[in-house]
């Protein structure tokens, strides 16, 4: 059970767990996907150190307005094909990514992605919902973590 | 040492998420809902004494998520919607960032399959 303030997320790709991994974890990968939607990730802002206490470093640039972002992470443990582990030591308190790749079969690799000491940045109420819907939500949530 | 802004935005929310990661806690909130109501109203649906759903209550309360009258002798409870919509905001926000990655990286995985690996220039999906 993931513990209050946590975060899981978990998805089944179409991939052996060493292709996920390698996507995970090399430049000319993580360009095609590392996002967030409405960026790109040059290749050449990439910086990948894969060893424990090597640096994981990416560049998102903003499509919209040319502004970029920069995230430097550094990685804590590395065992492919099935666990990655890094930190972002920037963040108050040192926010920890977990990455599992477990083969389902079938060619299919679950994925869970952990993460503890996410800060709160994101929480501002901005958009005003239901509460109906917020709760939903959050059962919504509740269940998958239990599920996972 | 005394806690930064950041560090007491952070304790709040975990203090929301601790509240809302129980079942009677959310069926509670639920009820307030529909509006405000005592103890015992609360307590009549569930197979609790009323010193259980204090307790709950005492925990919504410190979590922000309720609010109780000082006005009345039974102190009626009240629903203080904002930090819910803080915690459900945060969850979606973050759960989107990794959905659109893993879409992409499904998309560019399926691209592999095809074939087409290293021949397209875009970076991002969208």
């Amino acid at each position: 059970m993931t513990q209050p303030g946590e975060f899981t997320y978990r998805r089944v790709h179409r991939a052996s767990r060493e292709l996920l991994f390698d996507c995970l974890t090399q430049p000319e990968h993580l360009t095609r996907f590392w996002g967030p939607d409405g960026t790109t990730t040059p290749v050449e802002g990439i910086t990948v150190d894969l060893r424990p206490g090597g640096v994981f470093e990416t560049v998102m640039v903003n499509v919209a307005d040319g502004s970029s972002y920069r995230m430097r992470e550094v990685y804590r443990e590395v065992r492919r094909p099935d666990l990655l582990v890094w930190t972002e030591p920037d963040v108050e308190g040192g926010m920890t990514t977990t990455i599992t790749l477990t083969e389902l079969g079938d060619g299919q690799t679950e994925v869970i992605t952990h993460q503890t000491n996410v800060p709160p940045m994101m929480a501002r109420p901005e958009a005003r919902r239901g509460f109906e819907t917020s709760l939903r939500r959050f059962a919504d949530y509740t269940d998958r973590l239990t599920a996972s | 040492m005394k806690a930064t802004a950041s560090e007491r935005a952070a304790d709040l929310l975990t203090a929301t998420f601790a509240a809302l990661a129980d079942p009677t806690r959310r069926a509670i909130l639920t009820r307030l809902s529909a509006g405000g109501a005592t103890v015992n109203q609360l307590a009549e649906p569930f197979a609790l004494t009323q010193q259980a759903i204090s307790k709950h209550i005492k925990v919504l309360e410190r979590a922000g998520l309720v609010s109780r009258s000082r006005a009345a002798q039974a102190r009626p409870c009240r629903l203080e919607p904002a930090r819910l919509e803080a915690a459900a905001d945060w969850i979606d926000r973050h759960r989107q960032l990794w959905q659109e990655r893993y879409n992409r990286l499904d998309e560019h995985l399926a691209e592999l399959r095809a074939g087409g690996a290293g021949e397209r220039p875009e970076g991002t999906a969208s």
